[in-house]
């Protein structure tokens, strides 16, 4: 019998070429995207208007307090100014390495910047690379300083305001931040800019950024 | 969505449980049809009598790749979410050679064990408790080990990406190893087993 | 069956997982979970305070037990025994070469799974895992475990060759 001849391979070798045409068709392939993405521009202008797209800055203040560890918070300032204060929690990525950092699909990733601009653009580029689970800080840091870190009793407030202020106190103080007490204007208090930022020492065990770390074992 | 469907949050954790359960079915099914529940068949690789072990081991390897490769490429799986364990070079490399001399001498892997136990093999099942003992020797004597099991972290490398080659270039250079490795291990058993005939056993 | 058909066949199964957990298989992973679990039920603080029982203690799952790799190692007991019952390979005996005793072969079963299941945590994965599952992501690591094992393997074959031949 003439092995070369087809008509008489047996299953070993036509597994053996099937193989051989499947690596060589490899040869052609290249998996990665590398940078090209579609985007349904219609359904991110819906998740923008039905504003799903964000998390507020008590929101996260309660997550970190709670020590949860089922998001990612991305700081996507220079690292200068991550280095200078960052939210506790706080992976620093600038814009041009979001692509190649390591972050999964089904993951709640934060990202804040000193406003909202940078961050809302980071947000856009990880949708558009699909991820569904991106969100925006509101406000970014300025809402962070202003709302959590040096909360502000007017001097006019009401005992109902009077009340919720204590637990901000304690949220603040958490923080290490310093809540004001108005004098009913504002030349009296301190500026959240003037008052010097809290060292950067987190409060409760920093979740290790990575994953792994709080989640399933994956290694044998 | 695209796979790995688990990764996208399709199911949960427990579903993910059962479906681990009905994985390791299949798995221990092809391992015993492969004939691996014998320890004499698995060292039979080493005496060059019996290369089963290579050609199973490789046929597979070479199955999951090509088909993790066309599914990646066709955009169905998302290959970032999938898992690659950090490579510690010199730990991977010795841990590799004590493995390797824990297979001739006990004649299994921790994997092939336990179908061997399951098929009634009673070395299986003493291999197995050998497998908990080791893996105790190693937990109690690991912080002083610590430093070498952690050495040469090269984090999570893939050989195309060690050598900067595309992807493509590396599996199609596996499947052709392969199918010479096939070639060459049925050549070198079909030349023992001719030795053993004219030695007259 | 034809080694390359299950070979073929363990493939898929292996693509299967990747497809629809996104991790390989594996086998060491359930034997530490057990070594881990039983460890620190004898001596808890010891066991908490050691960082290799430690990973395998917390898994987010709550019970240590509650792991891919011990259901899926149940798992393969079960396959294991179907496709040997039904292929009549179900036999009780004690696997060795012409020249070999029975308790020899006890006794060196036991120390091969003892360096195995040593060099198992030192590679992190055995042949399942590191070997199959590794192999076929192309991970560097996993090809370099398998070069030596099978190395090794070769290595001793003569050494031990009062056990098999």
């Amino acid at each position: 019998m003439n092995r070369a001849d087809p008509r008489n391979w047996g299953i070993d070798q036509k597994l053996a070429f099937l193989a051989l045409v499947l690596g060589f068709l490899a040869l052609l392939g290249s998996p990665s995207p590398g940078g090209a993405v579609t985007i349904n521009t219609r359904e991110l202008a819906d998740i923008v208007e039905s504003e799903v797209d964000h998390v507020t800055v008590e929101e996260l203040a309660d997550w970190i307090i709670q020590g949860r560890s089922d998001y990612r918070l991305l700081d996507v300032r220079d690292p200068k100014s991550y280095a200078a204060y960052h939210i506790p929690t706080a992976e620093s990525v600038e814009l041009r390495n979001l692509s190649d950092y390591p972050l999964y699909r089904n993951e709640k990733i934060v990202l804040y910047s000193g406003g909202g601009i940078h961050s809302a653009q980071a947000w856009f580029l990880l949708r558009a690379e699909g991820f569904a689970g991106s969100y925006i800080l509101l406000g970014g840091l300025n809402a962070w300083k202003e709302d959590i870190l040096f909360p502000e009793l007017p001097a006019d407030a009401t005992p109902d305001e009077v009340a919720s202020f204590a637990r901000r106190r304690t949220v603040s103080e958490f923080f290490g931040g310093k809540p004001r007490t108005g004098t009913g204007g504002t030349a009296g208090a301190a500026q959240p800019s003037e008052v010097a930022m809290p060292k950067v020492a987190p409060p409760s065990p920093v979740v290790a950024p990575h994953r792994h770390a709080h989640h399933h074992k994956e290694g044998c | 969505m695209m796979a790995p469907f688990y990764k996208y949050g399709l199911f949960g954790d427990e579903v993910s449980l059962i479906l681990a359960a009905l994985i390791g079915v299949g798995f221990g099914f092809f391992l015993e049809q492969a004939g691996f529940g014998s320890s004499k068949k698995l060292v039979a690789q080493f005496y060059l009598t019996d290369m089963a072990v290579f050609k199973v081991m490789f046929s597979a390897i070479v199955t999951a790749m090509l088909g993790l490769f066309y599914l990646s490429w066709a955009g169905l799986l998302d290959f970032s979410l999938v898992y690659v364990s950090p490579t510690f070079f010199w730990p991977d490399l010795v841990g590799g050679l004590v493995l390797g001399a824990g297979f001739i001498v006990g004649g299994f892997c921790p994997g092939t064990s336990v179908v061997g136990t399951a098929t009634g093999r009673l070395d299986g099942l003493a291999f197995m408790g050998g497998v908990f003992g080791g893996i105790f020797v190693y937990g109690e004597l690991y912080p002083w080990l610590a430093d070498f099991a952690n050495s040469t972290a090269m984090g999570r490398v893939t050989i195309d990406s060690w050598l900067g080659v595309s992807k493509g270039l590396v599996v199609f250079a596996v499947v052709v190893l392969a199918v010479l490795g096939f070639w060459g291990a049925s050549a070198v058993e079909r030349m023992m087993a001719r030795r053993e005939v004219e030695a007259g056993t | 069956m034809n080694p390359y058909l299950a070979g073929v066949g363990l493939g898929l199964v292996l693509l299967l997982a990747y497809v629809l957990v996104g991790r390989g298989l594996g086998a060491s992973g359930a034997f530490s979970a057990v070594v881990a679990v039983i460890v620190n039920a004898v001596a808890p603080a010891h066991a908490q305070s050691n960082e290799f029982y430690r990973g395998y203690l917390e898994n987010g799952f709550g019970s240590p037990f509650k792991s891919f790799l011990v259901f899926e190692v149940l798992g393969v007991a079960v396959g294991g025994f179907l496709s040997g019952a039904l292929s009549g390979r179900l036999k009780r005996t004690v696997e060795r070469g012409p020249r070999m005793s029975a308790p020899g072969r006890i006794v060196l079963a036991i120390l091969g799974g003892a360096l195995m299941g040593f060099g198992a945590k030192l590679a992190r994965g055995c042949t399942s895992g590191q070997g199959l599952s590794g192999g076929a992501v192309l991970d560097l690591g996993s090809w370099t475990f398998m070069i030596m094992v099978f190395a090794a393997g070769y290595a001793g074959a003569y050494f031990l060759r009062r056990e098999w031949r």
